[in-house]
């Protein structure tokens, strides 16, 4: 797509924006790709992008994701241009393009790495072709802007280019299904002892056999659609995998990744099977763009996985994890739910889910809560589940649906005031779950369990 | 007697949170007999009567290999339909009864032909609303969530009167439909936890006499409390 003098003045006046915005001390991350993308609507197309993209998508992880490719690239003394400040979206990708490029539109660095929202494939692959893009997982997700996993996997299989080399989740059917004529790798971890004969998920979004419906046999369950499968009557089958994780040293946090015959060892940083799938997704699109194993275990082996989505912290004799679950995200939240039942120990449970911005200015569709697997916190070791805010009727009545006993249960409309409710007696962990919008009310809450702990003892 | 429930396809008409509505009912009748049709079968109200017929949000794709599946059963339907039985149709499934659904392009696909309506698909705009509806002497509260809009009579057969967000479409007031005992609504999710006086009156129309719902306090707080809320938007 050629550059012509609208282009132009729209990339002056969005340059100017930022400028403007910068010195007032503003955000200037997403205004000028709006303003660009709203006077030139094929502003993506005309500007020049780096000869190398690297895309990633998916429903969980890309954030994640995109986080650790730039640190290993970083540190490696790789140059490029990223959107991880902005918004992964059309606007957000036109305001880094504007960001890079010079006065005459060209790109000042060679490579990128974009996080991809995948419902805006519509509105970016049509512009933008990645060389690389990574898929880490297709999931439900906010059912009011992505409706089921059958509509973005269609959007995405009908937009990505041709041209762009796939780095896939083969363990998730859904996603090792996209754009079958795009070349591809895929990733996956082998299986694991902890996996399953049969789905303990309420949601699993493929069980017939994509090619002739027939119904899919799991070679393993992992949760939800991930897993290995095959259909009894046609050959369609889970893919080879070129980036397998043959072994998980959960003692010594290694783990061994096999690629085209050769084995290789890595540091995990986390227990927690979602961050080793992020982790392995790394490892593939480095390998794939010729990073070696020292260029990117000696980057990932140091990394922190940020507060607002994880911590750790023991005060006196107990332990305080915060965990992101995402609200709306049915999956995101039941992974939450698995890892705190499987954590060792006797456990209280914070539950902060609302959408604060629903809570303000609506009544949040609660829909997504039934596809959510509260089920996993009906565990002997969970001893107590605390949930508050404007849902807290609905949240309350869906841990009875799950049957959780009354008595376990505290609730109540005020978040901070219910850490007065939280019973420490034989409490080993106390987990706080939150949304992402939700890290303040976290804090908060965090820092009265703190000064609750320190009273008793 | 034990009361039998159907539920049509649970693999794949499970869409938003709407089995839920099944796994309540469960709680509210344990008792009851619940039957988990998969796809490959052949439903067991064809040979059988049952006391309650589920049928919950699909895929669009699904959406058509369910109208062929339900195709040979029309005419048991309709005669199920006239003999009372409880129908209880959420999200698109309601689709499925009416004459047909239309792609962008135009095309159509041709369904059951039951009701005198037809629908419209928009897969890159999706309706989002919250809804308050009265159904006989109570108001019913839910949420829509959508990529079609339907049209045609429904004055006749219409299931609740909007008192806030929209109808069969968004210049309509009319919800879903309601014939004897078939009830279609394009509300999602769990709208008989939401609306517990409603589930009385299925359980009612599916012979209970005293019907009683699971944690009906808590349930019942929960609905006002959502009730209020909608109210002031």
């Amino acid at each position: 797509m050629r550059k012509n003098l609208k282009f132009y003045i729209v990339l002056y006046l969005a340059k100017l924006s930022r400028i403007a915005l910068k010195i007032i001390g503003r955000d200037a991350t997403y205004f000028p790709g709006k303003l660009a993308v709203t006077l030139c609507p094929d502003f993506l197309g005309r500007i020049d992008k780096p000869k190398t993209i690297i895309g990633v998508t998916g429903t969980n992880g890309k954030t994640t994701v995109c986080n650790m490719i730039e640190d290993c690239l970083k540190e490696n003394g790789y140059e490029f241009i990223d959107n991880h400040l902005g918004s992964n979206i059309n606007s957000g990708l036109a305001s880094t393009l504007i960001e890079g490029a010079t006065l005459l539109g060209k790109q000042k660095k060679d490579l990128a790495v974009f996080e991809i929202d995948e419902r805006s494939a519509v509105k970016i692959y049509p512009y933008i072709t990645p060389t690389y893009l990574v898929c880490t997982n297709l999931f439900r997700d906010s059912l009011k802007r992505n409706a089921h996993t059958e509509f973005i996997s269609n959007i995405l299989t009908n937009n990505i280019p041709k041209e762009t080399k796939l780095i896939l989740n083969g363990d998730d059917l859904i996603v090792s299904g996209l754009a079958p004529e795009n070349e591809r790798v895929y990733f996956g971890i082998d299986r694991l002892e902890t996996d399953l004969e049969k789905c303990e998920n309420i949601v699993r979004d493929i069980t017939v056999c994509p090619k002739c419906d027939t119904k899919l046999e799991y070679d393993f369950v992992r949760y939800n659609h991930v897993g290995r499968a095959h259909c009894r009557k046609c050959e369609f089958a889970s893919p080879k995998i070129n980036y397998e994780v043959t072994n998980i040293d959960f003692e010594n946090m290694k783990m061994c990744v096999r690629n085209e015959q050769k084995e290789e060892n890595y540091d995990v940083i986390n227990n927690n099977i979602i961050n080793i799938y992020n982790m392995l997704a790394t490892i593939a699109v480095l390998k794939e763009i010729g990073l070696t194993r020292n260029q990117i275990n000696s980057v990932l082996k140091n990394q922190k996985i940020v507060d607002t989505r994880y911590s750790k912290e023991k005060v006196k004799n107990i332990e305080i994890i915060t965990q992101l679950s995402k609200g709306m995200n049915p999956i995101a939240c039941s992974r939450a739910f698995d890892y705190v039942k499987k954590e060792e120990g006797n456990k209280a449970v914070f539950i902060l889910l609302d959408d604060l911005h629903e809570a303000a200015n609506s009544s949040e569709n609660i829909a997504w809560h039934y596809d959510t697997d509260y089920e996993f916190l009906n565990s002997e070791s969970i001893k107590q589940i605390l949930t508050a805010g404007a849902r807290y009727l609905d949240t309350y009545v869906r841990l009875q649906i799950a049957d959780i006993p009354k008595e376990k249960i505290v609730y109540g409309r005020d978040e901070i005031s219910l850490v007065d409710k939280l019973n420490l007696e034989g409490i080993d962990k106390v987990f706080i779950l939150h949304d992402l919008y939700s890290i303040d009310l976290k804090n908060q809450i965090k820092k009265k369990v703190e000064e609750k702990i320190l009273e008793n003892n | 007697m034990n009361k039998t429930i159907e539920i049509l396809f649970p693999e794949f008409c499970n869409l938003y949170g709407d089995i839920s509505n099944m796994k309540y009912l469960q709680k509210c009748i344990p008792e009851a007999n619940f039957i988990e049709t998969n796809f490959g079968e052949e439903p067991t109200f064809i040979k059988n009567d049952v006391e309650l017929i589920y049928m919950g949000p699909m895929t669009e794709k699904m959406q058509e290999k369910v109208i062929e599946k339900l195709k040979p059963y029309k005419q048991r339907i309709e005669e199920l339909i006239e003999k009372n039985t409880v129908f209880l149709i959420t999200g698109n499934a309601i689709e499925i009864f009416g004459k047909y659904i239309e792609n962008e392009d135009g095309s159509k696909i041709e369904a059951l032909g039951i009701f005198d309506i037809y629908s419209k698909r928009n897969m890159m705009k999706r309706h989002n609303s919250n809804f308050i509806g009265k159904y006989e002497d109570i108001e019913i509260v839910g949420f829509k969530s959508q990529f079609t809009q339907s049209y045609g009579n429904n004055e006749e057969n219409y299931f609740s009167k909007v008192e806030k967000g929209i109808g069969l479409n968004p210049e309509s007031i009319l919800e879903g439909i309601q014939k004897n005992n078939f009830i279609a609504t394009y509300l999602i999710g769990p709208i008989l936890i939401l609306n517990p006086e409603f589930t009385k009156k299925i359980l009612q129309k599916m012979g209970i006499e005293e019907p009683k719902v699971a944690f009906e306090q808590d349930v019942k707080n929960a609905y006002e409390q959502r009730l209020k809320e909608l109210k002031k938007l």
